[in-house]
């Protein structure tokens, strides 16, 4: 589903991605490790379409489809979806307002009408059913004022509204309690199926207890420097990142 | 499409319970260009008016004569030449033009966003005047139902010859005719405008509206509404207005006054847009309005508005709260584009006490224009326990533009709680790609943020008023984003 | 004779016995100029709306005091931070007194503005800077044409100024009212640090109009220090005009205390021509009976990513009057501003009256600007409480007052200005309080 090609990233003239390559099949949950400033989230921004950053080399593809021409919001039309790490702010604007925005205008993008207002209220139920949200938080201000784990839920709510082919899932797990992580964890495997694949980029591997990744890639210095299966991520808490950044002294 | 009729309206308003009083004037002469006393008796003449009115109106034009046009308003504009201007050359039967053809399409697709039916463009236009005659028409068909309970809701003219005693009592009576320079020049002048008396104890049961536009190029529009709430009486009122595009200025200097006695509440809710000229700066209305309320005890007032048009505004819908427990209220979003620039604001007087009133204010600046808000809020030394909160928040977009506040706070009274917060900002970078990210193209996106940021004062507009105030933020600020 | 008459005549009959460069000359020819065609501001006047100088100016002052008048350290030790190692550029009736002052050229130029203004090897400096950030409003052209004294202060690159200076003009009362013009010029080159205290006083109560022009220059990475205390006796009037012209990545705080005085009128001026400026404006205003004390601030965001914080406070009791109009302009250039603005007051008398008017000019959409500002009481919960716990109403309300004003004194630097201006606070609310903070 999306085939990555020694792709190559800078911001600001510094280069953060020097050759990933990463292909990834439909059904598929591929982890994304790495030490801070290693360019997980770059690389999210990057596939999501992130204008600050500029794509010096290689190519990305989705379903066969290049990417590099796309904007982000017709990325977000082809099915990619980003769980920010940091979810952005737009005060007035309630979340039912912005997800029912969201969800037309990829359908006008695809060239459908807009969704019936009934089928709207029902799947703004039954997914926040699943994710556990409370009625009222929908009415709320998008992420104003939000904690931390109110900001991830919702994140996951809009994952599950938009019902994306690839969900990239970036530090996902960051101020979550357990509980909350477990939600939203329930969240995301419930809607996980062979059509879709999900990235989850984390720091830790506590995710990957909830979310289990049939792959898991170390990314260090722009480069992916190892995969490996689910258990690769257990060795890498055992024995931390210097492992890896000694491992692969360049 | 098929002709819009009488029929058609009166159908649309069952289902909807809402209340079109159009106001236009109709006359079918002109009077040459230029402003002196005979003008003035002219237009009183013309219109039949009593001794007392003429009068009235000579006196307010020698008031006038002795005033300067005032320019502490932060803005900036050739000022009228008002001998240069008809104040008597209503709109007459010739059309402007012969067919929608001819119509600048940018306006016409302009109007099909508003969702304007195609024959109301015409009349927008200037194309087909004897529809309006149809309005007009429209406002006496509901006149039965509001008289049954005693609401009388006409033009100022009629008002002038049907219910002379309350005009008399009232006229003047909130914003003097010495108040400033255009309320003078108002008074002398005004063609014509709107009335309404609520009776003692009568809520009214629909919105009432008025719908002003300017039509013939050269004209001066000056009317005049006065609106009495009786004691325990409630009223909302709608105000819209537009203009067809024309390359030279047109003058607006329109005059409000609210009267809300014990216990009465009026709403009073306006959509301005009037033209604000091209994209090069040319053209457009000089909006200069004086809006005043006047509460008498445990009244309230509440200003509403919504402010896309005009090249120039300047305009402070105000409250006098006058009675003690009086409430005054002023939610007001004003957008700015291409070379506008807009100067309102509002004035709370307290004089009673436990008086209160809240000032929220959203101004939005974009392109080349110029965005004020200026407020005073004034406690005088009898306002025991008053309260006050203003808040005046700003959107910058693009770095030609300005916003700016000036808020007045002057406050005589040690038991006065006064807060005034006011905050600048713009569209972050980090709001529009997260909502790229979520399928929403970059202009959809501004309009979902700034209908976010205006929207305490949306909230406060009547429903079908808040809709159509929605698609015009979205219009007035199309392009500004590259 | 009208004061503005007054002042031209005396001004084409000026001493000019102190020789100036040619182009100062001009100047205070171009200035008078401008305040003959001007004269004194009415309140007609958008900056002068809430504060008039109607009873300040119709009345006969003299111009020129009479000289060297000799006052003994004693009789003034109270208006000194005495307890503190400064240096000191004092005046008396508009001259230097000698004896009082103690000044410096020791690395740095500590001394008088008439020394820097004919001694030629200052030349290059005036010219630099002399009247290079006041602008050229009524008053400060009056000031200008007849600036011939004051404080001049350069401090050299790299230099930090081991001790606080203390700029004091005395106002004897010998005359019996007296107009006084000081002109106050201070430098701190790149990289310089000083700290100065500024007073103006009145050593009895006699009328003393004092309208005083100080520049301010900081050149880059320097750090400005600006206190000044107002205190005067009820016949004193001030018109304080501050410039402030700030360079790259400097940072200057001006704290102003006003208690006392008949009318206080400051106008605060800062110009950010750099990037990476950082500026701060506070003022703790406190005053009763019918004074009246006008704040006007302006921050001229010049440059981009800079900074300002401005802070008032006043607590107006009796039928005092208190005025703060603060202007912020950010100018399109000066994309990523950070300026706040907030203004508190609390009214403590039922005639007392504020007058507050916090603007916002904006031109630029990269910016995060906002004001604040509130008219209100002591907090009524919290008096209570504290007098459940045995503090008299009189010491609550002053407890109270020293929180509502705290934050503006935590960014005092000098320590025993911070307990001096502790104690006049504690005064000026009639209490005794054994506490700082």
């Amino acid at each position: 589903m999306l085939k990555i090609k020694d792709l190559h990233a800078s911001i600001d003239e510094k280069d953060i991605l020097r050759g990933i390559n990463l292909e990834i099949k439909a059904g598929e949950v591929h982890a994304i490790m790495g030490p801070n400033g290693s360019g997980k989230s770059t690389l999210a921004s990057v596939i999501a379409g992130r204008e600050d950053y500029e794509v010096t080399k290689g190519a990305i593809e989705l379903s066969g489809q290049p990417l590099e021409e796309l904007s982000a919001e017709e990325r977000a039309h082809l099915g990619i979806f980003l769980s920010f790490q940091y979810p952005v702010e737009i005060p007035g604007v309630s979340v039912t307002n912005f997800i029912k925005t969201a969800i037309n205008e990829s359908r006008k993008g695809k060239g459908l009408e807009d969704m019936p207002a009934n089928e709207m209220l029902k799947k703004i139920k039954e997914k926040s059913e699943l994710l556990e949200i409370d009625r009222k938080f929908l009415s709320r201000s998008l992420n104003d004022g939000f904690s931390g784990g109110e900001k991830k839920r919702n994140e996951i709510f809009q994952m599950a509204m938009l019902e994306p082919k690839l969900a990239i899932l970036d530090e996902t797990d960051s101020g979550l309690d357990i509980d909350a992580m477990r939600i939203v964890a329930d969240g995301v495997n419930t809607l996980k199926n062979a059509d879709n694949a999900i990235v989850v980029i984390t720091h830790y591997q506590r995710l990957l207890d909830y979310i289990v990744p049939d792959f898991v890639h170390v990314l260090y210095n722009g480069r992916i420097v190892k995969s490996g299966g689910k258990e690769l991520a257990l060795e890498l808490e055992a024995k931390g990142y210097d492992w890896i950044k000694s491992d692969v002294t360049v | 499409m098929s002709k819009y009729t009488e029929d058609d309206l009166r159908e649309e308003l069952k289902t909807k319970e809402y209340e079109y009083g159009f106001y236009t004037d109709i006359a079918s002469d002109t009077i040459p260009v230029g402003l002196n006393e005979e003008v003035v008796r002219t237009i009183s003449k013309k219109k039949g008016e009593p001794d007392w009115m003429t009068d009235w109106r000579l006196e307010a034009f020698k008031m006038w004569q002795g005033m300067t046009e005032p320019d502490w308003a932060n803005v900036n504009y050739t000022k009228p030449d008002f001998q240069a201007i008809s104040y008597y050359s209503a709109p007459n039967n010739k059309p402007k033009y012969n067919s929608l053809d001819e119509v600048d399409p940018e306006l016409l697709a302009t109007f099909e966003k508003l969702g304007i039916s195609l024959d109301e463009q015409k009349k927008l236009s200037g194309v087909a005047m004897d529809v309006v005659v149809d309005s007009v028409s429209v406002a006496t068909t509901f006149k039965k139902t509001l008289s049954e309970k005693g609401i009388i809701f006409c033009s100022i003219s009629e008002a002038i010859q049907e219910h002379p005693e309350l005009v008399k009592k009232y006229i003047g009576s909130v914003v003097p005719r010495t108040d400033n320079f255009y309320a003078a020049l108002n008074s002398a002048v005004f063609s014509d405008g709107s009335f309404c008396y609520i009776p003692k104890g009568v809520r009214c049961p629909m919105e009432l509206s008025t719908y002003f536009r300017i039509n013939q190029a050269g004209t001066g529009q000056f009317e005049r509404t006065l609106v009495i709430a009786d004691q325990e009486s409630y009223v909302s009122y709608l105000e819209g207005c537009t203009a067809p595009s024309r390359d030279e200025n047109q003058l607006h200097a329109a005059v409000v006054e609210l009267i809300a006695l014990d216990d009465a509440e009026i709403k009073y809710s306006t959509v301005q847009n009037w033209f604000p000229g091209n994209a090069a700066g040319q053209g457009g209305v000089f909006n200069f309005v004086t809006k005043r309320g006047l509460c008498e005890k445990r009244a309230k007032i509440s200003w509403t508005q919504v402010e896309t048009g005009s090249a120039v505004t300047w305009k402070y819908p105000s409250c006098i709260l006058k009675g003690d427990y009086s409430v005054g209220e002023f939610y007001s979003i004003a957008v700015t584009n291409n070379f506008q620039q807009a100067d309102t604001g509002t004035k709370m007087i307290h004089l009673g006490k436990h008086t209160k009133s809240t000032i929220i204010s959203k101004g939005i600046s974009a392109g080349k224009s110029q965005n004020s808000y200026r407020g005073l809020v004034q406690i005088s030394s009898r306002a025991d326990h008053t309260r006050n909160f203003s808040q005046c928040d700003s959107l910058l977009m693009g770095n030609e533009c300005g916003a700016h506040t000036f808020p007045y706070i002057e406050a005589k009274n040690n038991s006065a709680k006064i807060e005034h917060e006011a905050t600048t900002s713009k569209i972050g970078e980090d709001q529009i790609f997260y909502c790229n990210q979520r399928g929403i193209a970059t202009e959809k996106a501004i309009a979902l943020i700034v209908n976010g940021f205006s929207k305490e004062v949306l909230n406060k507009l009547p429903m079908e008023f808040a809709v159509e105030a929605q698609k015009l933020l979205e219009i007035s600020l199309e392009g500004s984003v590259g | 004779m009208e004061l503005k008459e007054k002042l031209l005549s005396s001004f084409w009959g000026l001493d000019s016995s102190v020789e100036v460069a040619e182009h100062i000359n001009d100047l205070r020819g171009d200035a008078i100029k401008v305040f003959e065609q001007y004269g004194f501001p009415s309140k007609k006047q958008e900056a002068w709306k809430y504060t008039s100088l109607n009873k300040i100016v119709n009345r006969d002052y003299v111009l020129e005091p009479k000289g060297d008048i000799a006052v003994d350290f004693n009789q003034v030790k109270k208006y000194f931070l005495h307890d503190l190692d400064s240096y000191a550029i004092v005046f008396i009736d508009g001259v230097y007194s000698a004896h009082l002052s103690q000044t410096t050229h020791d690395g740095m130029d500590i001394c008088l503005l008439s020394a820097a203004l004919t001694k030629p090897r200052f030349r290059a400096i005036i010219e630099n800077y002399f009247n290079k950030a006041a602008n050229s409003e009524s008053m400060v052209s009056l000031n200008t044409a007849f600036a011939s004294e004051g404080a001049f202060v350069y401090i050299p690159k790299h230099k930090s100024v081991e001790k606080p200076i203390q700029i004091i003009h005395f106002s004897t009362g010998n005359d019996s009212a007296l107009l006084l013009q000081p002109r106050n010029l201070i430098i701190a080159d790149e990289n310089a640090h000083v700290q100065i205290i500024e007073r103006y006083q009145s050593l009895s109560s006699h009328p003393v109009f004092t309208n005083v022009v100080t520049e301010i220059f900081g050149e880059k990475r320097s750090q400005i220090d600006y206190y000044k205390v107002q205190n005067d006796f009820e016949d004193a009037s001030l018109i304080d005009h501050t410039f402030i012209n700030q360079e790259t990545e400097s940072n200057c705080s001006v704290h102003t205390f006003s208690f006392g005085g008949k009318l206080i009128r400051n106008n605060l001026n800062f110009s950010q021509n750099g990037e990476h400026v950082e500026s701060t404006l506070k003022g703790i205003t406190i005053i009763g009976e019918k004074q009246h004390v006008d704040h006007s601030t302006l921050v001229n965001h010049n440059s981009p990513n800079c900074e300002s914080h401005q802070d008032y406070k006043g607590i107006f009791g009796d039928q005092s009057t208190g005025v703060f109009n603060g202007r912020i302009i950010v100018d399109k250039l000066a994309q990523k501003t950070n300026a706040f603005q907030a203004n508190n007051n609390i009214l403590i008398s039922d005639k007392a009256t504020i007058n507050t008017k916090p603007q916002l000019e904006i031109f630029a959409d990269d910016v995060k600007c906002s004001h604040g500002c509130t008219v209100g009481q002591l907090d009524e919960d919290a008096l209570f409480y504290m007098r459940t716990r045995g503090i008299p109403k009189k010491e609550a309300q002053a407890l109270l007052t020293y929180a509502f004003a705290n934050n503006v004194l935590e960014t005092v630097k000098i320590p025993e200005l911070k307990q001096r201006i502790n104690k006049l606070i504690a005064n000026k609310l009639g209490v005794n309080i054994g506490f700082n903070l």
